[in-house]
């Protein structure tokens, strides 16, 4: 039998943010926004559910007195993607 | 995005787009490597001037190597920033080559205390961060340096007649210098 899907992980774009911040200790806003394809205003709402749900930490900053958002993927948002991609190997056998 | 082989595709186009640059290690490689066989140079060459006064030849290798680490820290926080993100493996590489520059910092006052020559505990110390960083990225030209490096540490110990000038330079040359030109002029090419 499958198990049931990650719906937060179902998204594109959170998915998209996953998938980067796996191979990343940290990455920049700017550069997610560049792999994701997406609205900065999507992206922080995307940002948003991951962060609530504990997924990633987002840490804000300034740099030349411009905020600057760096995220990175917390263990439970490591574990989460392990079992989704386990879940979607299932689904395709 | 509804099936599974569209959400695996997505997955590792991510993860592909995320690329290693080892540009910023290779250039650093040609800096430390240029930098320390460029003042051994100038120490053979010059030694009237170096060891002009008891401090001189003193302020000479250690001012001149820790404006080398300020800039090389400059230079490697404003390439990650410009690059937007830090994968595992440029962080393992950081951890290592930090570590060894504290290391680094630490030998030079012991040796001088003990009142030993730290060239060979200093180059020992190079080969064994060269040899990780070559088994970490695999790349062949970086771990025969290390190798060479180590080997030739070995050597120096047992000759101490040696001048440590000419073994900063052949050994550094050997470990750091060529590996970094051929890391360097490797990215090139893919």
């Amino acid at each position: 039998m499958n198990k049931s899907i990650d719906k937060l992980l179902f998204n594109p774009i959170r998915l998209k943010i996953i998938s980067t911040l796996i191979k990343t200790s940290e990455c920049d806003f700017k550069h997610l926004r560049k792999v994701t394809e997406s609205t900065q205003g999507n992206l922080s709402i995307q940002l948003k559910k991951l962060k609530e749900n504990n997924y990633i930490n987002i840490e804000k900053s300034f740099k030349n007195n411009y905020p600057q958002t760096t995220c990175s993927i917390t263990k439970k948002g490591k574990r989460k993607f392990e079992e989704f991609f386990e879940t979607i190997l299932t689904y395709k056998k | 995005m509804n099936t599974s082989e569209e959400q695996i595709e997505l997955i590792s186009k991510m993860i592909n787009s995320t690329k290693e640059n080892l540009k910023p290690l290779s250039v650093n490689f040609i800096f430390w490597g240029g930098l320390i066989v460029g003042m051994s140079l100038i120490h053979y060459i010059f030694p009237q001037w170096i060891q002009a006064t008891q401090y001189s030849s003193l302020l000479f290798w250690t001012v001149i190597p820790v404006i080398g680490m300020i800039l090389t820290v400059f230079y490697n926080i404003k390439n990650r920033k410009t690059i937007g993100y830090e994968t595992h493996l440029a962080r393992v590489i950081k951890i290592i080559w930090g570590v060894f520059n504290i290391s680094w910092l630490l030998i030079v006052p012991i040796s001088l205390l003990k009142g030993v020559n730290p060239v060979p505990d200093i180059l020992f110390l190079l080969s064994t961060a060269l040899l990780i960083t070559g088994l970490i990225i695999k790349f062949r030209p970086i771990l025969i340096g290390g190798l060479l490096l180590m080997l030739f540490t070995v050597y120096i110990n047992y000759n101490s007649d040696i001048n440590f000038l000419l073994v900063n330079i052949i050994g550094v040359s050997l470990g750091m210098l060529i590996p970094g030109i051929t890391l360097y002029i490797s990215k090139f090419d893919e």
